[in-house]
């Protein structure tokens, strides 16, 4: 594959707003990291949900942890999903780990579905799990340490998604705004190349 | 590449797990589903490394939905280890299947885009 085509420089050029390329490697690689710590600590619940171990381990509340992972809201979510909701978790947050490593540093321009997909899946996820740590603390009435760090993980998560999700979303409106074409639209989402698409591309790295 | 090797080895995975999960004899469909899932993936996924096929990995997209439907149509409740399976392998064939193959250079199009518009400036 030759990449050399397309240098360096342009790859890691910063585009509007930020002082910053969001897709730098700097920038999604810590996600990715963090992403990997929520999935173990998710399977490690999953794990307790599965009965593959007898105990799970809380530092502060002892045996509430337990009394949340067997609650009534677990087993619902158990039997919608097949599968216990941490293991969904763990699925999920390997799914930001995975969708941050895939992609260029230009990816905000040259793949758009694959920062969107990444988008669906993190934002949302960060969302779900503060409800259902609001559900620990309403419905079950027990708290579970764990799962309170696995959603201060993926709100951490959201906040240092959202800023490459929003370049993207603002270049395809560009796209949008320019031609009106729902054709050019969908191409570029999909990462067909086209002449408005690289103008506005080198418009936000303020080359144009 | 490295998504297709890890689908490599999810299909490795899913070709085991009938003796995992000790699928009984007379399970014949669990059997039938997990191999003819095992020999799919893997197969489309060498597929995607060859260039005339190397789109073969949105197939594995659609193998990893059929794994979940699968799982749900044979749904009791609650989910027997064997399905819970087949639906968490489901959703990370998904997952993998939708990464391009080489995820970490512009796509194609983009570099050859770029290329003319060197070629046409010099």
């Amino acid at each position: 594959m030759d990449s050399q085509t397309i240098s360096q420089h342009d790859l890691n050029a910063a585009p509007a707003p930020w002082s910053y390329n969001p897709s730098a490697w700097s920038q999604r690689i810590p996600i990715c990291l963090l992403a990997a710590v929520a999935t173990v600590i998710a399977t490690y619940l999953a794990l307790y949900q599965w009965r593959l171990i007898s105990s799970a381990w809380d530092p502060f509340f002892g045996t509430q942890t337990e009394a949340v992972l067997d609650s009534n809201v677990s087993d619902w979510m158990h039997r919608y999903f097949l599968v216990p909701d941490a293991a969904f978790g763990a699925i999920a947050y390997l799914g930001d780990a995975i969708f941050g490593l895939a992609g260029s540093t230009r990816r905000w321009q040259y793949r758009p579905w694959l920062v969107i997909v990444f988008g669906i899946d993190v934002i949302p996820l960060g969302i779900v799990s503060a409800v259902l740590v609001a559900l620990q603390a309403t419905v079950v009435g027990s708290w579970c340490t764990l799962c309170i760090v696995t959603a201060v993980i993926s709100l951490i998560l959201a906040y240092m998604a959202y800023d490459e999700v929003l370049t993207c979303l603002i270049y395809l409106r560009r796209v949008w705004k320019k031609t009106r074409s729902r054709k050019v639209l969908w191409d570029t989402f999909c990462g067909q190349p086209s002449p408005v698409a690289a103008l506005i591309g080198e418009e936000m790295c303020g080359k144009a | 590449m490295w998504s297709r090797v890890v689908e490599i080895m999810l299909g490795c995975w899913l070709a085991v797990s009938p003796f995992v999960f000790r699928h009984a004899a007379d399970e014949t469909q669990f059997w039938i589903n997990d191999f003819s899932c095992a020999t799919a993936v893997m197969t489309l996924a060498m597929l995607s490394c060859w260039k005339p096929t190397r789109h073969a990995h949105v197939g594995i997209v659609l193998v990893g939905i059929w794994m979940i439907v699968f799982a749900y149509q044979n749904f009791p409740e609650p989910a027997p280890p064997a399905l819970q399976n087949s639906a968490l392998i489901g959703f990370l064939l998904i997952m993998f299947g939708v990464i391009p193959n080489d995820a970490t250079f512009p796509p194609v199009g983009w570099q050859e885009y770029d290329r003319n518009c060197e070629e046409s400036n010099e």
